[in-house]
């Protein structure tokens, strides 16, 4: 089962468990149906984008754990308490942690309890929970973190405890900066295994090494889009647990973004709500299915 | 010369640390935004560096004007602490009728003729899918700032790069003021 971890951005969503479904304007998670902007917003465009992926893929929708929250932190409790809880019960064998509140003791304590089950799912952190884990000096207990250049940067600057502090800071994608700040983060512990570093050329990087670089097609109008890097996310979630080998996972997954992108003919203005239908076609053309 | 120690302000939540950043500054007290020293850090963390002697003073107004303190720190004046680089990481690009501003992990897109936000890009925290939501369709120097609606240091981040777009989009249209 894969289980998608995160935060919505709206006051007084109690926190839901269950099955995700994504219709292309509504997103289903157990009983609790979003709409509006709340269907792709941060945690609920990478929920949309894998629910796109296996669709297409053929395989078993994802499951949720979501709360309101706007950024104070109660829910993001909520969230943490429940799975501390209860992780045990889920089993999940994939399970990606997205846009949360940084916090130390029950993030700790979450991957401390994962730690302890029989079977360990594969650990995925982006947004909130890559900057929390690299924070906390756990990085290294995750699997695969999907950092943008910014915070390849931060996972690279061993001193630093946000992207706001970061010393060196690389805005673009360089055939030589990527690979040094990959093997920099990996060689600090600050970077685990796997990694796709999300940008204009996409790198999957594989104990601190670039094993492949995506860049076709190229849409330059993707940058701007707020949550195009949640969807690689939600992509590549989505074929691991699958049972894809994880590099090729990852390699499709950057492939599929863009040809959704291709498909999509985004501007500027274009939404990530306009561009999430695009996935479960341009996955089917990727892997051929 | 005999070495002044420094006061650490830090905070639970960073929103509490971003009020106190205007408040002390607004009172005129001389302050530094820095990184709280490893033990206090959470992911999401901005300390406020305060002279000795201002310390007292400061605290006084923060408690007056409720913000939540977690703790105040005393170090000797040659502790290095990281300061906060916002400065240095803009970065504009021009998509034609579009300019996309980014500082540090955070962007802004708005159009060029309007001043209308079109996308919010970035960040990791929860505040930051709310802020896209509220600043989205806005228009610069007219809706709500990320800082009004902001909790953490990514909308902290965002503040900054929308600042840059206001900026850019005053002198696009010959206007004063941020």
């Amino acid at each position: 089962m894969l289980l998608l971890v995160g935060t919505i951005p709206m006051d007084g969503m109690p926190l839901t468990f269950g099955k995700c479904e994504y219709d292309g304007s509504t997103l289903k998670i157990g009983d609790v149906v979003l709409e509006g902007q709340y269907v792709t917003l941060g945690t609920a465009a990478m929920i949309c984008a894998a629910c796109e992926t296996c669709n297409a893929a053929g395989a078993e929708l994802p499951y949720a754990c979501v709360v309101g929250d706007t950024g104070m932190g109660e829910g993001n409790k909520k969230l943490f308490d429940y799975l501390i809880e209860n992780i045990t019960e889920i089993k999940p064998s994939v399970m990606t942690l997205h846009y949360i509140l940084p916090t130390k003791d029950l993030f700790v304590k979450l991957v401390d309890t994962i730690d302890t089950l029989e079977k360990r799912p594969f650990m995925i952190a982006d947004a909130g929970a890559l900057l929390n884990a690299k924070a906390v000096g756990i990085s290294r207990r995750f699997d695969m973190f999907t950092p943008d250049p910014g915070e390849l940067s931060f996972l690279a600057d061993k001193e630093a405890a946000h992207p706001a502090y970061v010393q060196h800071f690389i805005f673009d994608v360089d055939q030589t900066e990527v690979p040094k700040l990959s093997k920099q983060a990996y060689n600090d512990g600050n970077a685990p295994k796997y990694m796709i570093v999300k940008a204009p050329v996409d790198h999957i990087i594989v104990d601190g090494k670039v094993a492949a670089v995506v860049n076709e097609p190229n849409v330059p109008t993707m940058e701007p889009i707020g949550g195009t890097g949640d969807t690689i996310t939600g992509e590549s979630s989505a074929l691991i647990s699958t049972g894809m080998p994880v590099e090729k996972a990852c390699e499709m997954a950057c492939k599929i973004n863009r040809v959704a992108g291709e498909m999509a003919q985004p501007i500027p203005a274009t939404t990530i709500a306009q561009f999430i239908p695009f996935i479960g076609k341009a996955t089917k053309k990727v892997l051929a299915v | 010369m005999e070495e002044k120690d420094k006061a650490l302000i830090v905070f639970d939540y960073i929103y509490h640390a971003m009020r106190a950043k205007h408040v002390l500054e607004e009172a005129g007290f001389n302050i530094r935004e820095v990184a709280p020293p490893v033990d206090y850090r959470t992911g999401c963390d901005l300390a406020i560096e305060v002279g000795t002697d201002d310390v007292d003073a400061a605290e006084d107004l923060l408690i007056e004007k409720d913000v939540l303190i977690l703790d105040i720190l005393f170090m000797p004046s040659s502790t290095s602490l990281t300061p906060i680089y916002l400065t240095k990481l803009i970065k504009v690009v021009d998509y034609g009728d579009y300019i996309m501003v980014r500082c540090g992990n955070m962007k802004i897109t708005f159009v060029k003729e309007t001043g209308k936000i079109v996308n919010i890009s970035g960040g990791g925290c929860p505040d930051i899918p709310y802020l896209g939501m509220k600043l989205y369709g806005t228009v610069l120097g007219e809706g709500p700032r990320p800082r009004e609606i902001g909790k953490t240091i990514c909308a902290y981040t965002c503040e900054h790069a929308y600042e840059k777009a206001l900026e850019i989009f005053n002198e696009l249209h010959g206007k004063k003021g941020k």
